[in-house]
């Protein structure tokens, strides 16, 4: 075996957790970067107004419901890393943390990604 | 913070004793978790209202301006976006520590990266500011 592949960390539920925050992080800061640009055209409302007819595109619901995970494990599991760094006995847990704080995050994603992509199969949207 | 208060809680000298350096790294760690709280409140109550309660493309430029007119809408939408540019960007910061390991390529991909925050700041600030309705 050579030393490169004996080294290999293969990681436990707090290397998952830890990759996932950050890939979440990352696509959630560049999202704001486009809100940002998105709502500097409100002081032109036809341009405003169609980029947000233009959301109610069924990729871009699906897109919609992509952020409301990443914002959701993002926040559940920053709540995880608060908890395990003040209160001592959180580190305990912390793997029925992370799938208590994952299993939430699909759950909020699952009911509010219905709720989100529903206009486009009812046909009540643009 | 687990490792030390639970050293203190045990007497352990070895950590107790050495009094933690108050550094940028010190500050940016508190400011990550108090951000972070407040972003978790700001964040999902932001995308409950404008995305589960409300469907986005019924968030048109009448929706923003009625709500605007309440200088508190624009207050928190406002710590959204400063405290949201900030946790990220110090987030990305560590990103960029970690993958780029060249002194001189980490200083360029930082100024950029530091560049465009400031410059969203500044562009989303004055769209919230200088709204009329």
């Amino acid at each position: 075996m050579s030393p490169k592949s004996a080294t290999i960390y293969k990681g436990k539920t707090g290397q998952w957790a830890f990759v996932l925050h950050r890939i979440t992080g990352f696509l959630v800061f560049m999202f704001i970067l486009l809100h940002v640009v998105d709502i500097s055209t409100i002081n032109s409302p036809h341009v405003y107004d169609a980029i947000h007819r233009l959301y109610g595109n069924v990729f871009l619901r699906l897109f919609e419901v992509g952020l409301l995970f990443g914002l959701t494990y993002h926040a559940l599991n920053g709540l995880r890393v608060i908890m395990i760094d003040f209160f001592p006995g959180a580190i305990k847990n912390e793997k029925q943390l992370f799938y208590f704080m994952f299993s939430l995050s699909l759950l909020l994603t699952v009911i509010g990604g219905v709720i989100i992509l529903r206009p486009f199969f009812t046909g009540s949207t643009h | 913070m687990a490792i030390r208060s639970l050293a203190q809680k045990t007497g352990d000298s070895r950590t107790s004793t050495r009094k933690p350096r108050q550094n940028f790294e010190t500050w940016s760690w508190y400011f990550m978790r108090i951000s972070g709280l407040v972003l978790f409140f700001l964040a999902l109550f932001h995308f409950f209202i404008m995305h589960i309660l409300n469907d986005v493309t019924a968030t048109n430029v009448t929706f923003v301006a009625t709500r605007w007119k309440n200088p508190i809408w624009r207050l928190l939408d406002w710590l959204l976006l400063a405290l949201g540019l900030l946790h990220g960007s110090n987030g990305l910061r560590f990103i960029m520590d970690d993958y780029i390991r060249k002194p001189a390529k980490r200083v360029v991909v930082k100024s950029v990266v530091y560049g465009i925050a400031i410059i969203m700041f500044i562009y989303g600030t004055l769209t919230i500011v200088t709204f009329k309705g």
